[in-house]
């Protein structure tokens, strides 16, 4: 059976076009392009009180940019504190030690991530490092917060004016 | 005269010869005699030494007692309709049989049981010493390489143009190269007289044309017999005239042994050495064509002759006339 | 009473018959499989009629999908104040669901349907009987080089369908509504993943598809009544079936696969 060489060579265009469509799949709208950067990174471990709603993969920024990812999140139960290991691009390798590590969100629904202020010592964090509980700041918890304000706002209402129609309690 | 030839410890052949698949290329287009077709066979086109002779397929065509296709109390109905019943013919090696009957008597049926496309319900068919229905998958399809069919519509592959047409078999079963193919498909368009129509498609082929191709391409493998389905519905007197010649020709020249199936009464007994007519499920007569003409009974003749009315009624089955009219009237 | 339970037993007796008959088809259509190695060609050939004869309907149906989601997703996210998700919205749904889903119901209507009248016009002109007779199996020569065509096609169809999907969501999202460029993307990436997103949804959902509707588009054909009715019959039970298939199997599939 010949088949005339046109149809060999468009059927070998529309493999590699499915192929070139896979590929940007992989590398431009998922993860992979990360992942196989994985090489040139190294870990640190953060413990929080509360991290609220971050995620495994939730992203690491410093002053806006990403330098990394949220690579595992645990319990340590002994302390009672969340442990959050990240994967930071070995190009930012110059954190302080002493930079706060918060816990934000991006917009009212926007997704939550790992805040980093750098702070002024002259030593950097390198891989394996955890960072304590002082230098980190807890998720901002929005029925805690909320709480806190009704609370504040309650208080503070009955003490000046006597027809506050609440009643500390 | 058919040969086998398999050019042996030749280098340059043994690649196309490989994986066990028979190559049948030497014929000779010449009349047909018995005593000169073992002598010589040709050198095909193509192979550079002398081929010796590994095995010869003519005696399958030798005329003898014993019948190529060998049909005994053949039965099998579709449903409540019994279509065969009881059904005895023999096929002689070597001659035109021609199966006769009206429409619809289950001339294709007996074909596709020759064929082992349809399994019967009770009876053999012995093609060549072998029960077809009891053969495995492999030796079904040997045993069809040897049989060409010609169906009534051509049954030409509709996405390939003739020569392709004709090379399909050679292709599927082969391992020929493409200069041989092509000697192959030239001899045998050049037989049907349409080697000019190499190229074009079966959409723009007539239906007389079309046949022809096919014709080409049942015989493109060098089968032991050829069978025909209809092969004159539907043609033009001219293509009618074609085939007729094209069926008597071909048996002679190439030593066939043909089974025709087929309603056209009198181009069937020009050209058939034997005939059996078929009706109602049954062989109701069978003899060469003067014989049948001669000593047929009351049916046979009905048939031969094209009479409208006798013992093959013109009506199918059906309540009384008047009693069918009253009832509609009153429903 | 009697007739509609004797109708139904009919029916079912009717139905699980021919399912019957579907399967063993696929046992020995799988069976004819492996000769193909030695037939590459016919298989090539089979790419070129399924795959890139869709290719067109595929692609202007994949941009016109994308950038419908694009301007969707983003009326409902601007409200929110988080139309910088818009690149997850498009992408997540492209590659789970619609990508593969909607190829496939695309590619029932143009390839499986193209697949079945083809096989059932041979059938009905005795192509297939004359391949018999000439001892060439026509599930062999004719009906798996069409099945593993389609089934090669389909996973590359819908990767192709989601990617410019996305990329007519990128051209409708950033281009015309003004989403941040790198949010778009940047949001993109962080949560889409390649094993379950990408490798599950588009590459396995699509696979299971094209292996279920070839597989009834070359049923239908070869056990269609080899007459014209037959066959335009046959045509049309294979897009509603196939149809069905791909939308009930998607279920399944996205319950399996997604569920957490």
């Amino acid at each position: 059976m010949k088949i005339s060489r046109s149809i060999e060579i468009t059927v070998g265009l529309f493999v590699a076009l499915g192929l070139a469509a896979l590929l940007m799949l992989a590398m431009k709208v998922s993860n992979l392009a990360e992942l196989s950067n994985g090489g040139s990174s190294y870990e640190i471990t953060a413990r929080f009180e509360n991290i609220g709603g971050l995620k495994v993969r939730s992203p690491v920024k410093m002053g806006g940019v990403r330098i990394g990812r949220v690579k595992a999140i645990g319990y340590d139960s002994q302390k009672y504190q969340a442990t959050v290991h990240m994967t930071i691009e070995s190009q930012y390798d110059k954190i302080p030690t002493d930079t706060t590590f918060s816990i934000f969100t991006s917009g009212l629904l926007g997704e939550q991530y790992v805040g980093l202020e750098p702070g002024g010592e002259e030593t950097y964090v390198k891989d394996g490092d955890e960072i304590s509980i002082k230098n980190t700041q807890e998720a901002l918890v929005l029925e805690k917060a909320l709480g806190q304000f009704l609370y504040n706002k309650a208080s503070s209402g009955g003490s000046e004016s006597s027809s506050g129609g609440e009643k500390s309690p | 005269m058919s040969r086998v030839c398999i050019p042996a410890g030749n280098a340059r052949g043994q690649g196309w010869a490989t994986g066990g698949k028979f190559l049948i290329l030497c014929r000779h287009a010449q009349p047909r005699s018995p005593t000169a077709s073992y002598q010589s066979a040709a050198p095909a086109r193509g192979v550079r030494r002398e081929p010796r002779i590994l095995s010869v397929n003519v005696p399958a065509n030798i005329p003898g007692d014993d019948p190529l296709v060998a049909i005994r109390d053949l039965r099998f109905s579709r449903g409540d309709r019994l279509i065969l019943d009881g059904i005895d013919i023999d096929i002689p090696r070597g001659k035109i049989t021609a199966i006769l009957g009206p429409s619809g008597t289950g001339k294709t049926t007996l074909l596709r049981m020759i064929g082992a496309q349809l399994y019967p319900e009770a009876g053999t068919v012995t093609v060549d010493g072998q029960n077809v229905h009891k053969l495995d998958r492999k030796s079904l399809y040997a045993l069809r390489k040897r049989m060409g069919m010609l169906f009534q519509a051509g049954a030409l592959l509709t996405d390939i143009d003739v020569f392709e047409n004709v090379a399909f078999p050679l292709r599927e079963h082969t391992d020929l190269p493409e200069a041989m193919i092509r000697n192959i498909v030239l001899m045998k368009l050049e037989l049907v007289g349409l080697r000019g129509a190499r190229r074009l498609y079966p959409r723009e082929l007539s239906g007389g044309m079309a046949r022809r191709v096919a014709l080409a391409r049942a015989i493109a493998l060098d089968p032991m017999m050829i069978m025909y389905d209809e092969p004159f519905s539907g043609q033009d007197p001219i293509s009618m005239g074609i085939l007729v010649e094209l069926i008597k020709e071909l048996n002679h020249a190439l030593g066939l042994t043909s089974v025709l199936v087929t309603h056209d009464v009198a181009e069937t007994a020009g050209i058939a050495d034997y005939m059996y007519v078929l009706s109602g499920s049954k062989v109701i007569g069978h003899g060469t064509p003067d014989e049948l003409a001669r000593d047929g009974s009351a049916m046979v003749k009905q048939f031969l002759q094209g009479l409208p009315d006798g013992p093959v009624a013109f009506h199918y089955p059906a309540e009384e006339f008047t009693a069918d009219l009253i009832a509609g009237s009153e429903a | 009473m009697t007739d509609l339970l004797a109708h139904l037993g009919r029916w079912s007796l009717g139905f699980f018959e021919r399912l019957g008959r579907g399967h063993m088809f696929l046992v020995s259509l799988i069976a004819a499989l492996p000769q193909l190695a030695v037939q590459w060609r016919l298989v090539v050939v089979q790419i070129w009629s399924t795959g890139v004869q869709s290719l067109s309907i595929i692609v202007v149906s994949g941009t016109f999908v994308g950038m419908v989601l694009a301007l969707q997703g983003y009326n409902t996210l601007v409200d929110f104040g988080a139309a910088e998700s818009l690149g997850i919205v498009v992408a997540k749904s492209l590659t789970r669901e619609l990508g593969p889903v909607i190829a496939a119901l695309l590619f029932a209507g143009r390839a499986g349907s193209a697949l079945t009248a083809e096989i059932g016009f041979m059938k009905a002109t005795e192509q297939l009987a004359g391949m018999e007779m000439m001892a060439v199996d026509p599930l062999r020569r004719v009906v798996a080089p069409r099945y593993l065509g389609g089934v090669i096609a389909m996973p590359l169809l819908a990767t192709i369908f989601t990617a410019v999907g996305i990329l007519g969501g990128f051209f409708t999202g950033v281009g015309m509504l003004g989403v941040d460029d790198g949010a778009f993307w940047s949001q993109m990436q962080a949560s889409v993943t390649l094993k379950e997103d990408v490798f599950n949804g588009v590459i396995v959902k699509s696979l299971v598809f094209g292996a279920v509707v070839c597989w009834i588009s070359v049923f239908e054909g070869y056990d269609a009544v080899p007459t014209s009715e037959g066959v335009s019959a046959a045509t049309t039970r294979t897009v509603v079936h196939s149809s069905l298939a791909i939308l009930g199997l998607d279920f399944v599939l996205t319950a399996l696969m997604f569920n957490k």
